[in-house]
């Protein structure tokens, strides 16, 4: 017997490990109601330890590398790639005062459409708390496609946490350590995303393939969907908000298991092979965080000090008239106002004299008769004006140029003769106003 | 291929390296492959824990340390991973075995032989992942042909540079 184990020594070690192995991955696997083999959602308690020495044992170094990498980058970008930083910051702080006033704007309406979303008791999920983290490390392996975040729960961090960019979504938090995270991605074959087409509204379920590309799956063959059509979140999941970018359309594929059934490929819109920062969605209440209050806040102030500064120049503008010699006196009639006293410094401006009149000199064509259609007395009257009867007509030799002529002192007119007054539109001309009593002073025009 | 008696060539070429190595370098390994792939993005077609695995097997000579090691070090990938904890230990437990019983048996300072090797054992250890997770747990998993022929190219490529430096490690009595 002694001597069987001794020869066998390395056979019988080696197949002791494979079947300690082997039963701990029974362990793992159950049987679904389908009858489909599948891991568990949540690991076991030993399972979870041995990923917890494990995340403990290389977590460390890969934090330390990614701040050396983080910390070379930002003494390139702090110290040595400085050019045009200042114009750059004044560029940037208008952009941010504008925008600013433009979120104050957004905002408003949000605050609207929640509201408006409480009257049809309708909720919506959006964004409101995020936690900012860098991406630190992966699984390594093809068929694993996880990525390691600097933040655990101690950091507020959960399982089930939308994991995004700025360009669209990344995955979600599959596990959580007391200072790093598990993100699964979603172009991991075990993912899984409700999504929608943006133009044709068909919904999915996004997973990633064996490539490591996602696509959206088990869906029925639609000529509609093109290639670049957009991508967004569904938001059925409880997972991912709605209306978050996911990609575009690649490729349309026949579903090779089934008929009539197509696959669709989609190039992602966040860099997933390439993370470096990426947020974490730990709030999805509706509700307005304390930044974007501030910013409401920031926002009225501004606008209250732009209505002050205006409100007081005005009040300047209007003091500065009241002590000026006003150029228009109401209490006066309009020819006597002193914008037209010759010893007024600024004076109308009046076209210069023609050196050669034609029809087309201002003052040259006599008013039409016809020109006071509507108003048939003053037809009448201006036929039986003698200047008028005299005018010559279009062709006629060309009169002098008109002169100032006196004006009635009171400003009260004749009903009758308000047209009169007023030059005509259609001939340029001004109709001679009665000849003013003697006693009236005279002012040059 | 030089063939030689497996007790002969073990108890001649027993390769003997400093504690710290056996420590760091497995460690530095599992590291950079969480790390890399970062880098590398979608063609990050390599497998260092597996090199690393095959180079001690190999220096080693000892089937029971290989096999041990290679178990450490899948399990250790597999805890890094969301799958289950098991699939690479088992391909990395028999590649850790079938490399030290090989070692024993050819002459392994030969490039040759090292990039054969690593290409072999490679592709063996992707074709037991498939098999373990497809055919014995039978899940859902897919798989490409393609990228099992790459990562077994590369990690070959990587183990003709890396064993030379790996060399300068050991203890030379």
């Amino acid at each position: 017997m002694e001597s069987f184990l001794v020869r066998y020594r390395n056979l019988l070690v080696l197949l002791s490990i494979l079947l300690a192995q082997i039963i701990g991955l029974a362990t793992q696997v159950h049987r679904t109601g389908e009858g489909r083999n599948t891991l568990d959602a949540g690991d076991l308690p030993s399972v979870r330890l041995i990923r917890l020495w494990a995340n403990a044992l290389v977590s460390p170094p890969e934090q330390m590398i990614h701040s050396t990498k983080m910390g070379a980058g930002w003494l390139w970008q702090n110290y040595i790639d400085l050019r045009n930083v200042r114009q750059q910051n004044g560029d940037l702080q208008k952009t941010i005062d504008r925008l600013r006033l433009e979120q104050a704007a957004l905002l408003e309406d949000a605050r609207q459409g929640e509201r408006l979303q409480g009257l049809l008791k309708f909720q919506e999920k959006y964004i409101y708390k995020t936690v900012a983290a860098q991406a630190i490390g992966s699984s390594g392996s093809e068929q694993s496609r996880v990525v390691y975040i600097d933040k655990g729960s101690a950091d507020g961090l959960a399982r089930d946490m939308a994991v995004i960019t700025p360009e669209g979504i990344v995955g979600k938090v599959r596990d959580v350590f007391p200072h790093t995270a598990q993100v699964l991605a979603i172009d991991d074959q075990t993912s899984g995303a409700g999504v929608i087409l943006e133009t044709t509204r068909i919904r999915g379920i996004l997973r990633g393939n064996a490539n490591g590309q996602p696509q959206i799956v088990d869906i029925l063959a639609d000529k509609r969907i093109q290639k670049g059509e957009s991508v967004l979140t569904a938001g059925g999941d409880d997972i991912f908000p709605r209306g978050l970018a996911v990609g575009v359309v690649d490729q349309v594929v026949p579903d090779p298991d089934r008929d009539g059934f197509i696959n669709i490929t989609v190039t992602p819109a966040a860099h997933l092979d390439r993370l470096d920062e990426v947020l974490i969605i730990t709030s999805t209440e509706p509700r307005f965080s304390e930044q974007q209050q501030q910013d409401i806040a920031t926002s009225e102030t501004e606008k209250k000090q732009e209505a002050a500064a205006l409100a007081e120049q005005r009040k300047a503008s209007e003091i500065m008239a009241e002590r000026l010699p006003g150029l228009i006196d109401p209490n006066l009639p309009h020819d006597e106002q002193p914008l037209y006293d010759s010893s007024n410094p600024i004076q109308v401006a009046r076209p210069p004299q023609a050196l050669h009149p034609d029809r087309f000199t201002p003052g040259a064509v006599a008013a039409a008769a016809g020109a006071f259609s509507g108003d048939d007395s003053s037809v009448e009257k201006q036929k039986t004006t003698p200047e008028a009867d005299s005018a010559p007509g279009a062709d006629s030799a060309t009169p002098p140029p008109a002169k100032p002529q006196p004006r009635p002192a009171s400003p009260v007119k004749p009903a009758g003769t308000a047209a009169e007054s007023k030059p005509n539109r259609s001939t340029g001309v001004e109709s001679q106003p009665p000849a003013p009593p003697q006693d009236q002073p005279r002012r040059n025009p | 291929m030089a063939l030689l008696g497996a007790g002969a060539r073990r108890d001649m070429e027993i390769r003997r390296y400093p504690i710290l190595a056996y420590a760091l370098v497995p460690l530095a390994a599992l590291v950079l492959q969480a790390w890399l792939p970062r880098v590398a993005g979608r063609y990050a077609w390599f497998d260092l824990p597996l090199v690393v695995t095959v180079y001690f097997a190999l220096g080693r000579r000892s089937p029971i340390q290989g096999t041990l090691m290679g178990a450490a070090m899948g399990l250790f990938e597999d805890a890094l991973t969301h799958h289950a904890i098991g699939v690479n230990g088992i391909a990395k437990t028999a590649v850790g075995f079938l490399a030290a019983s090989v070692g024993i048996r050819i002459d392994v300072e030969n490039h040759t032989i090292r990039l054969l090797l690593s290409f072999l054992l490679s592709l063996l250890s992707s074709v037991i992942v498939v098999f373990v997770s497809h055919f014995l747990l039978g899940l859902d998993l897919e798989w490409n042909w393609y990228t099992m022929l790459y990562t077994a190219i590369v990690n070959a490529v990587i183990a003709l540079f890396l064993f030379p430096l790996l060399d300068r490690l050991q203890v030379r009595e």
